[in-house]
């Protein structure tokens, strides 16, 4: 059997941006390998989400409901993912780079005694396909294959690094529901979720990050960030210093022992940037740094810098921006 | 012929002898009880070179050096003492001529004599009335009052006053014919004039015998109030340090029976520190420009000094009679045992001594600069805070980074060491490793190889040491952080091991000779270093600067600079090194620059607060030491603030930017001035 | 209570990355140290042990460098260790060091297993699951909280927006995210302590692993490059506002972000 799967990360019923990633270069994969793409979900109630999953490049849509699937239990869903690897036997097996991701496909790995790469953020498709990562915190990339024999390739991949498909709205998923009894024991039993909604974008998914340091002085000031980040639909995040500082909870930093993030536009305020925090934002697209120190290091890796107190920037910059944006 | 009568209208004088004994035997009891309790103390080496202590205690004490560094106070003292001084040699005379028959109080020294002792006697009135004023009416803040004071001054009045009472009473009894060469005493005499003899007679005895018993009182008191610090003062001064200024007992870390290092209990200071406590009289001097009190940390080097001496006196006590050997019945032994324990379960560090004020001092010297008794105030904070790093593990986390920064990269800000010489890119500077066969090496330093600001000032000073034609190398990433931080942190572990690696690679290649331009390397390589076998001829490089101009090699034409600067002197060159003096003649011979002097400068400058490893720390109590002395450096309105230190550059950096009238006043190091003034070929 | 944890040494997170010629990375001079994930882990074991009573055991796969590494542990508060080192260990990934420990932890008693969740180096996040799921027993991955009670644990568990609280019976598996304790400074007597504390060597033979099931990975590196030099450093010169104009109308028109 062959295939190309991709496992499809859903919470609440909503798609992770990164999902589509996966995809667009799932196809890619398929068609060198000559096989076909198909998208995976476990859960209950999602049948949903086939739809988007069809227009967005998937050949079928292998859906296993029941539940014991409802929430993510980590023993419960390696089990049952694995039942359905062992019967339709893909070569490759993608997982998003998420908490759910990094829990899962080890642990599917691991069942199936073969290989696994995490947070790949480049394929090369040659005589073999070669998995291109970070490692040492993004100083240099390690270029990793596959054993012959270690089938399926287990792989996770990093958000924004691939790009998603045009969607071919309207076309209608081919389903296949998928029936198992493998559930393994219940190792796990989650007592709580607290989920911090913050009402914006999440920070590995966002396309425009605004973050702040040191400079801002203190908790109230982010609210000079904040109305950046609203004009440009911005996630926030901080360096290691506001975390510390308590300006900022610890799932916003932004850096080496915090969220690695590439979103086009990286504004950093108020930020030094020493290497710890450039391993976490060092591949954005494009930097834009604001600080009133001209020897500042990050001004020698941003695209473009002003040498200016962050006060008297971000309010006339996000004027600026209102006014570019409603330019169209 | 010129004399008197010695015991005029007194008889029984032999009471003098019991009750002088008497007095004595308090003294004696007294100084006794202290001693016992200063050998708790640790061991300590202070009678070496003894000839030379011997000297340096007489300049201090008659030449009141220390103590005339603050005027009014210092005049005061000084007439105290002298006058006491003299009064006592002269009572001495006199008992030589009553007890021993050596008479000498007759003729024309009899007269210089009588004249001396009323000078003396009215000397030493006025430096109490100053004192009395000065304590009670000016209240400066670093005086605290409390009854030991009161009884101290009133005492050494009315023991003065009661004897020129009873002197102007025997000028008029005895119609003392060379009465003129008593003054005070015949002033005295006009007030009785009125008296009838037997009055006079009644009065006279009633005030020499008042005036001896005080006397005979003050002797016996002596150890149980801060007049003490007669004996211990001068005892603290002939034992101080005669080892460089910043010196700190190097432990054995070898020795795995120990259980405990650092100081947490009173016996484990030495004997000569706890001798400190006794020597200290609140003159509260050390307070006086002590940047953490200033700046309202929680930390007093005299509060300091005196709640070790409360402590000392709490379980002292206790531990003395724990130590003496049980001869009688059980119940005495029950009782040292209970005394034991309660002494073993007393701890310094968060009862007596809170751990904030431990980690809020510099190690800038003032206090010790300042203390007219060398009390020494600032190895004891750090024995304390090896205590609290060795044994507890326990300090700000921001410590712990600067700490693990230094072990896994050589130097506290954890830059990668592999990067240590890339500041000398494109200056073809070559390593020992290359090419050892130069005559300095330049100590680059931490500061100088990683942060963006300093590692202008190396190229600066690299800039000088070319255009000087000086032959020099540097150790590039061989070097490693001086270990200067760590020690002062009270890390002695880590400090040792970076100083032994160091240690190991300088004589690996040889190094005689180092310049250095920061103040904490030259300080810990010429001072600290030694202890464990580094022995380098150490020179800063304003010193070389100044050396190369006097030898020709290098001339300053200004390069068109217009500067009144603020000079600051660094603790760590200036009080540490005693070097004042040539970096003011390096900035004054530049044509153009001129130099303003801030209020608080040379031995009295006032720290940039980066000392003592606080340049790691966050500052969250009280004022901001940096932000205090950029302060005073804008006051002279200057264009710009010179430093002869990184960490006072950082400080100054910081500090100056925040005042808006500092935005347009620059921060140099000195050799940054000094390279752009170069004369160049 | 017994404690198991696993460590791994990396290259101290400054180093410098430097490849040689073929296309390998060059450890000459790199400074060795306990790996920063791995060392909230021992801490939380440490502080487990101070709690419940116990003994904390090390245990970690590497070669002989590994010892400063585990006696940093020591220093910590750990009582003993095991590393286990093989020549024919060169080629190994994940699956082979998953296997190995595994097979290491069947001959050692544990209530609880932590680790750090990744490593600084190759960061795969791998490994926790995959010991958990040879052992057959529970895990919880990224962990900033462990409380223990009896034989079980409650573990707070990072998610991507916020945290699950997850119960599992012991003998478990954890694995450390920054948070989960601040490994502590160690203390003269710990450094003194470390030097005499029984470090074992095993070998594949020793832990009962087939060194031929463990000669190769199911993947390989097969070499490394560096990251294409990023051009930054330009600094819009003029006057604030100005500057502010000019740099929105680049992100737009030249970077094409906006």
């Amino acid at each position: 059997m062959a295939g190309i799967w991709v496992f499809v990360d859903q919470k609440d019923s909503k798609l992770k941006k990164v999902i589509f990633e996966m995809l667009g270069e799932g196809k890619k994969m398929a068609q060198h390998l000559g096989e076909d793409l198909s998208a995976v979900i476990l859960g209950k109630d999602i049948e949903s989400l086939a739809g988007p999953l069809a227009e967005n490049g998937a050949d079928k849509v292998i859906i296993l409901e029941d539940d014991k699937l409802a929430g993510y239990t980590s023993n419960v869903y390696a089990s049952a993912l694995t039942a359905l690897i062992k019967e339709h036997q893909p070569t490759v097996v993608l997982f998003a780079n998420s908490s759910i991701g990094l829990d899962l496909a080890p642990a599917v790995a691991q069942k199936l005694d073969t290989g696994m790469v995490a947070d790949v953020t480049e394929i090369l498709y040659g005589d073999q396909i070669v998995f291109k990562r970070p490692v040492y915190a993004g100083k240099a990339f390690a270029h990793v294959v596959f054993d012959d024999s270690a089938r399926p390739i287990v792989a996770t991949i990093r958000p924004k690094m691939f790009i998603a498909p045009e969607p071919e709205a309207g076309k209608s998923p081919q389903v296949v529901k998928a029936v198992t009894s493998e559930f393994g024991d219940l190792r796990q039993v989650i007592r709580d979720v607290v989920r911090k909604a913050s009402g914006r974008v999440e920070l590995t998914e966002a396309d425009v990050v605004v973050s702040g340091g040191r400079g801002l002085k203190n908790a109230e000031n982010f609210h000079v960030l904040e109305n950046l980040a609203d004009v440009l639909g911005a996630a926030v995040g901080g360096s290691r210093a506001a975390i510390d500082e308590g300006w900022l909870e610890s799932q916003f930093q932004v850096g080496q022992t915090g969220k690695v993030v590439a979103p086009s536009l990286y504004i950093a305020a108020g930020i030094s940037g020493a290497i710890q925090h450039v391993a976490g934002m060092g591949s954005s697209k494009c930097i834009v740094a604001i600080n009133k120190d001209p020897e500042a290091p990050i001004f020698n890796m941003a695209d473009y810098g002003i040498v200016a107190d962050l006060f008297d920037v971000l309010p006339v910059m996000t004027e600026e921006f209102k006014k570019i944006l409603a330019e169209g | 012929m010129p004399t008197r009568e010695l015991f005029w209208q007194i008889s029984n004088h032999w009471l003098i002898y019991p009750a002088f004994l008497l007095s004595l035997i308090f003294l004696v009891y007294g100084v006794m009880k202290r001693i016992k309790l200063w050998r708790l103390g640790q061991p300590d080496q202070r009678w070496d070179a003894l000839a030379t202590r011997i000297w340096d205690t007489l300049v201090e004490l008659l030449g009141h050096r220390k103590i005339l560094r603050d005027k009014f106070p210092g005049l005061m003292h000084l007439f105290i003492f002298w006058g006491f001084l003299v009064l006592t040699i002269g009572t001495a005379i006199v008992a030589l001529q009553a007890d021993f028959h050596i008479n000498t109080l007759y003729g024309t020294f009899y007269l210089i004599f009588s004249l001396a002792m009323d000078l003396a006697g009215l000397v030493a009135i006025i430096g109490i009335l100053m004192a009395i004023y000065r304590r009670y009416i000016v209240k400066p803040d670093r005086l605290d009052n409390n009854s030991d004071d009161a009884v101290s001054l009133v005492l050494i009045l009315v023991i003065l006053v009661s004897g020129f009472i009873a002197e102007g009473l025997r000028i008029i009894g005895t119609n003392d014919p060379w009465a003129v060469w008593s003054p005070v005493g015949n002033f005295f005499a006009a007030i009785f004039a009125g008296l009838s003899p037997d009055g006079v007679a009644g009065a006279f005895q009633f005030f020499w015998w008042s005036h001896f018993v005080l006397a005979m009182f003050f002797i016996g008191y002596l150890p149980y109030s801060k007049l003490f610090h007669i004996i211990t003062g001068t005892l603290n001064i002939a034992a101080a340090s005669n080892q460089p200024a910043g010196h700190l007992a190097l432990i054995d870390l070898e020795d795995e029976s120990v259980e405990s290092y650092g100081v947490n209990k009173i016996e484990e200071f030495t004997w000569k520190q706890l001798l400190d406590e006794d020597a200290c009289t609140r003159c509260g001097r050390c307070q006086d420009n002590c940047p953490a009190y200033l700046s309202e940390k929680p930390l007093s080097p005299k509060r300091l000094t005196q709640d070790l001496k409360q402590y000392l006196n709490n379980v002292g006590p206790a531990l003395v009679q724990k130590n003496t050997p049980v001869s009688a019945g059980v119940s005495q032994e029950v009782a040292a045992a209970t005394a034991t324990e309660a002494a073993d379960d007393a701890t310094i560090i968060g009862s007596t001594i809170e751990e904030e004020a431990i980690w809020s001092c510099t190690t800038c010297r003032s206090c010790m600069e300042q203390c007219p008794v060398k009390i020494e105030h600032v190895p004891k904070i750090v024995d304390m805070r090896r205590y609290l790093v060795l044994t507890e593990s326990s300090f700000a986390p921001e410590v712990q980074l600067a700490f693990r920064n230094m072990e896994n990269n050589s130097n506290p800000w954890g830059v990668g060491w592999a990067k240590r010489a890339e500041w000398a890119d494109g200056l073809d500077v070559k390593t020992l490793e290359e090419d050892k066969d130069v005559e300095y090496l330049y100590w680059v330093g931490c500061a100088g190889s990683f942060d963006d600001r300093n590692k202008k000032v190396s190229k600066a000073v690299v800039s000088i040491l070319r255009q000087a034609g000086i032959s020099f190398g540097i150790l590039g990433t061989e070097e490693k952080c001086c270990g200067d931080s760590a020690r002062r942190l009270g890390n002695e572990y880590l400090y040792q091991s970076l100083a032994m690696e160091n240690i190991e690679t300088l004589n690996g290649y040889g190094v005689k000779k180092i310049i250095t331009h920061c103040p904490h390397c030259f300080n810990t390589l010429k001072n600290d270093y030694p202890q464990m076998g580094g022995n380098y001829e150490v020179i800063h490089h304003t010193e070389l600067i100044n050396h190369l101009q006097k030898q020709g090699k290098l001339r300053l034409n200004g390069g068109g600079q217009q500067l009144k600067l603020a000079y600051h002197d660094s603790c760590y060159l200036g009080r540490y090194n005693n070097i004042y003096a040539a970096p003011r003649e390096v900035l004054q011979s530049i044509p153009g620059i001129s130099i303003a002097e801030m209020e608080r400068n040379h031995a009295a400058s006032f720290c940039c607060g980066a000392g003592g490893g606080r340049m790691w720390m966050e500052e969250k109590v009280g004022k901001r030491i940096n932000i205090m002395r950029s302060e005073q450096a804008l006051a002279l309105e200057p264009q710009a603030v010179a430093t002869n230190c990184p960490f006072c550059l950082a400080m100054f950096e910081d500090g100056i930017k925040s005042f808006e009238h500092g935005e347009a006043v620059k921060v140099l190091d000195l050799a940054e001035i000094v390279a752009e003034a170069m004369e160049k070929n | 209570m017994n404690i198991v944890v696993l460590v791994k040494q990396t290259f101290d997170t400054e180093a410098k990355i430097v490849l040689d010629g073929s296309g390998n990375i060059d450890p000459t001079g790199v400074n060795l140290v306990l790996d920063p994930y791995s060392e909230f882990a021992v801490e939380e074991g440490i502080r487990i042990k101070e709690r419940l009573g116990g003994e904390v055991t090390i245990l970690c796969v590497g070669p002989d460098s590994a010892q400063t590494a585990i006696r940093q542990a020591f220093a910590m508060g750990a009582d003993k260790g095991y590393l286990i080192k093989d020549d024919q260990l060169a080629g190994g990934d994940s699956s082979v060091t998953a296997k190995i420990l595994a097979a290491a932890l069947g001959k050692i008693p544990h209530d609880i297993i932590l680790a750090g969740f990744k490593s600084v180096d190759s960061g795969t996040a791998q490994l926790v699951p995959r010991v958990a799921e040879l052992l057959k027993v529970p895990h919880v991955h990224v962990v900033t909280k462990i409380d223990i009670d009896g034989s079980k644990a409650v573990a707070t568990k990072e998610i991507d927006d916020g945290f699950e609280i997850i119960e599992v019976a012991l003998p478990a598996v954890f694995s450390a995210q920054q948070g989960l304790a601040e490994p502590r400074y160690p203390s003269m007597k710990g450094i003194m302590q470390a030097k005499k504390k029984p470090l074992e060597t095993w070998t594949l033979d020793n832990v009962g692993v087939d060194a031929a099931a463990v000669s190769t990975g199911k993947t390989k590196v097969i070499q490394y490059t560096m990251p294409a030099e990023r051009k930054g450093g330009r600094i819009i010169e003029g006057e604030v506002p100005d500057a502010i104009k000019e740099l929105v109308q680049l992100t737009r028109n030249e970077a094409k972000v906006i």
